[in-house]
Parts: structure tokens; C-alpha cells; sequence
């Protein structure tokens, strides 16, 4: 380690490099959380339907996706992300390195929200939906006023907990060629050599954006989830939150 | 290329999985000695020891792992520590880098399993005349190991997947044999269609092995 190799931080050329790889980093996790919620709220309804077409269908996304290592998608959909939307948006169509990257890391964290929120519904006291039945909602209207709400409070830790996953993810998004954090910081060291110090000063960003985030969700998790709820959305993520 | 030309790239799949089933297996052992020792640092007496185990969960739970294994690949040489020669190094680095990533995770299960054995238990060990590690070896381990059984192997299955990260620093494992079928025949989707089988038939049977202890663990309760 060379003494002079760390007076590159304070230079604001620099600092301004890492933050634009630290601002696609934090764009890349808040458009993947958002994709992975919505396609996650319809394959958590599809495995909780009672008509086995849906529920089977469901169950394999599920299982298989969450099964896969995120890497894989991300690289798939690098490689064969545009031809994969050529036959919808036109044959001129490009999918960008950004949103191949995007999809990748939606399609897998999407599997992962899905079993959470899942265990949210499951969780919730069944003379929830029994009650509102009983008082004359259809059940697509039970679900909409009365489960969902209860439910969706009860996973905001565990939401995010889940986007401390997606932001050290976001990090392979890199090997497809865009120039976030991590990417950014290969760049700076095979100019100026010196991948101790990058690689510590790019480990340091993430520690205090992921440790926030944790810590945050630990004390909102201790007030506000259930003991049952708690337990079971734990199971799911410990297999997913190593990822 | 013809189709024998194809054909001829198959043998890629069989060595890339020997490499991945390789690295997993010794990552997962390393893992398990590292975080128990890591965990047993965490409920120790000594308020320096706590920080320290405390500080390398933190750490290692809050960074991403392809950070820790491009720290390792690229940074080691740098700093003079020698993990191996060219051919060797790369598995070694990933090896090493998993580990370490991993044992962070087994050490807050295993916290867990250790927190939960009943404190009378300790309290009669230890004032029958048993020594604190002749305590944790004789008492606490033991009724520890049964209970994490089932949360430990969502770890492995975790782990599983994340050797495929490996292949970013060269390490010729399944997606890495994917990687280079795919550059040479253009067939991205039977490339990666073959990789996700491989990984699947890994990880989806360690899942059911890993759900039945769960329910097992739930009757014997």
C-alpha cells in the first residue's frame, strides 16, 4: 500500500466518478424493487388461488427462479435481452445494458417478495377474512381493503431488509457492462493501481448504505411485525438475504 | 460449425459442475468452522471479544460478496499474500472469499441456536465445576447443532447459487462453462438453459432435503 494513493479521495474529478456509480447503483435498486413488487403481488396471489392452473404455474416461477443464482439472469438477459423483446417492441428493438440488468435482478428478487408477502397473508388471523366475508365483501374486495393493507404493513421490514439485498446485488450488474459503483471503481484502479484502497472505498459505501438500511429495519421490525409473521418471513429470507 | 463441432463443447458442463460442486463443498465446510468460532466470539464474556465478532458479522453481511472476492483476486497480490499460483489462485481466492462472506450468516444462526439453550443448563454446568469452554463443549454446542440443522442448509442452498459469482474472477465453474459454450456457438438459450438445469438439480433437491428437516425438527420438538 503506497502512502499516496489515498490523497485520489479527496479529489472532487474522482469523487464525482464514484458518485455517478454510486447514483446508477441506487437507481438500479429502486427500479428493480418496484418491478419485483408488482410482478411479486401477482405471483403471490397466484400461488394463495384456489384454481390449480394458476396455483401450479405460480408455484414453479416461484420455486424455480428463487432457486437460480441471480448472476445467471443477469447474464442471460445481458447476452439475450434484446431478441427476447424483438418478437413485441419491433425488430429494431435494443434492450439496454441498464434495464437488462433491471429485469434480471426484478425477475429474481421478485420470487423472493413474492414467498414474503405470501407469508404476510398466511400470517394474518384467519377471522380477518372470515369477518369480511361474512359481512357481504366478495373476496377480490376482502383481499383489497381488508388483508392486503394489514399485510403490506406488516412486510415494510422485511421490504427492507430485502432492498439491503438488491443494492449489494446491483453490484453483478456490472459484469454486463454497466458502470456502476463497483464497475466505476475497476475502472479508477487499472488507471491508477491501486485496488486496495478502491476496493475498501467502494466496500465503505456499501457498508453504510446496507447497514442503515438493516439497522432501520431491525427496530421497525421489533415494534411493529408479529412474532408469527416475524418468524416465518425470516425462514424465507434467510435463504435469499445471503444472495 | 457443425453440430459435432456443438457437440464437441459438451464436456465444458460436466467439469464446470465438478468445479462448482468443488468450491461449494469446501466454502461450506470452511464456513461452518469459521462462523461457529465467530458466533462463540459473539456470546462471549469478554465485552472486546463481542465487538469483534459483532463487528466482522456486520462487515461481511453488509458488503456485496463480488466486492470481497475482487478484493481478494485483485488486491492480495498488492498487499504480498501469496494464495497460490496462477492456475490455483483464482479457486483459492473464491474459496477464501466465500467462506468468509458465509460464515457471517452461519455465525448469526448459530448465535441464534446458542442463545436459545436454556440458561439453568449453563448455570448447573458451569456450577458443578465445568470450565466455560468445557461448558460450551459439553452443554451448550451439542443441544446448539441439532437446531440450526435445517436454517444452516438454507445457507448452503444460498451458498450454492453464489459460487457462481466465481466466474468473475475466472473460475471455471458452471456459468463460467456456459459462458464460453455460449461465445463459441452463439446459443445463448441451450448454453444457459443447461446451466440453469445443472444449477436446479443442485439446488433444488438440497431445498426438499432442507424442508424435511424443518418438519422432522418440528415433531421431535
Amino acid at each position: 500500500m503506497r502512502p499516496d494513493t489515498w490523497r485520489m479521495f479527496v479529489d472532487p474529478t474522482i469523487l464525482r466518478f464514484f458518485g455517478s456509480g454510486l447514483m446508477e447503483t441506487i437507481s438500479l435498486s429502486l427500479a428493480a424493487i418496484v418491478l419485483s413488487f408488482v410482478i411479486a403481488l401477482v405471483f403471490a396471489f397466484g400461488r394463495l388461488s384456489k384454481r390449480p392452473w394458476i396455483r401450479w404455474p405460480s408455484i414453479a416461477y416461484i420455486e424455480g427462479i428463487r432457486a437460480l443464482p441471480v448472476l445467471l439472469l443477469i447474464v442471460y438477459f445481458g447476452i439475450k435481452g434484446s431478441a427476447l423483446f424483438r418478437p413485441v417492441f419491433g425488430p429494431e428493438f435494443e434492450l439496454s445494458r441498464y434495464w437488462a440488468g433491471v429485469l434480471g435482478l426484478s425477475l429474481y428478487t421478485s420470487a423472493v417478495l413474492a414467498e414474503i408477502i405470501r407469508a404476510g397473508i398466511v400470517s394474518l388471523p384467519r377471522g380477518q377474512t372470515e369477518a369480511s366475508r361474512a359481512l357481504g365483501l366478495s373476496h377480490a374486495q376482502s383481499m383489497r381493503h381488508i388483508i392486503l393493507p394489514q399485510a403490506l404493513r406488516l412486510m415494510v421490514p422485511a421490504m427492507m431488509a430485502q432492498l439491503t439485498t438488491i443494492i449489494k446485488d446491483t453490484s453483478l450488474v456490472g459484469t454486463i457492462g454497466v458502470f456502476e459503483l463497483v464497475r466505476q471503481g475497476r475502472v479508477v484502479y487499472t488507471q491508477f493501481f491501486n485496488p486496495i484502497e478502491v476496493f475498501l472505498f467502494v466496500a465503505a459505501i456499501y457498508f453504510v448504505i446496507c447497514f442503515a438500511l438493516s439497522q432501520a429495519s431491525r427496530r421497525l421490525e421489533v415494534g411493529y411485525t408479529p412474532k408469527a409473521a416475524r418468524a416465518k418471513i425470516r425462514e424465507v429470507q434467510l435463504r435469499d438475504q445471503a444472495a | 460449425m457443425g453440430i459435432i463441432g456443438e457437440f464437441s463443447e459438451l464436456y465444458l458442463f460436466p467439469n464446470g459442475l465438478f468445479i462448482t460442486i468443488q468450491l461449494a463443498i469446501t466454502s461450506l465446510l470452511g464456513s461452518l468452522v469459521l462462523g461457529t468460532v465467530i458466533a462463540l466470539f459473539r456470546i462471549a464474556p469478554l465485552v472486546p471479544l463481542r465487538w469483534l465478532g459483532g463487528g466482522y458479522v456486520e462487515f461481511f453481511r453488509n458488503t456485496p460478496l463480488l466486492v470481497q472476492l475482487f478484493f481478494l483476486y485483485f488486491a492480495t497480490p498488492y498487499i504480498g499474500i501469496y494464495l497460490g499460483e496462477p492456475d490455483t489462485f483464482g479457486f483459492r481466492a473464491a474459496a477464501l472469499g466465500l467462506t468468509l462472506y458465509h460464515a457471517a450468516y452461519v455465525a448469526e444462526i448459530v448465535r441464534g441456536g446458542l442463545l436459545a439453550v436454556d440458561k439453568g443448563q449453563i448455570e448447573a454446568a458451569r456450577s458443578l465445576g465445568l470450565t466455560y469452554l468445557g461448558m460450551l463443549r459439553e452443554v451448550q454446542l451439542p443441544q446448539t447443532f441439532r437446531a440450526v440443522i435445517p436454517p444452516l442448509g438454507n445457507i448452503g442452498i444460498a451458498l450454492v447459487k453464489n459460487t457462481s459469482l466465481a466466474a468473475t474472477i475466472g473460475v471455471a465453474d458452471l456459468l463460467f462453462a456456459g459462458d464460453i459454450v455460449e461465445s463459441r456457438t452463439f446459443r445463448a438459450e441451450e448454453a444457459y438453459a443447461a446451466v440453469a438445469i445443472l444449477y436446479l438439480s443442485l439446488t433444488i433437491p438440497l431445498g426438499i432435503l432442507v424442508n424435511y428437516l424443518e418438519k422432522r425438527m418440528l415433531v421431535a420438538r
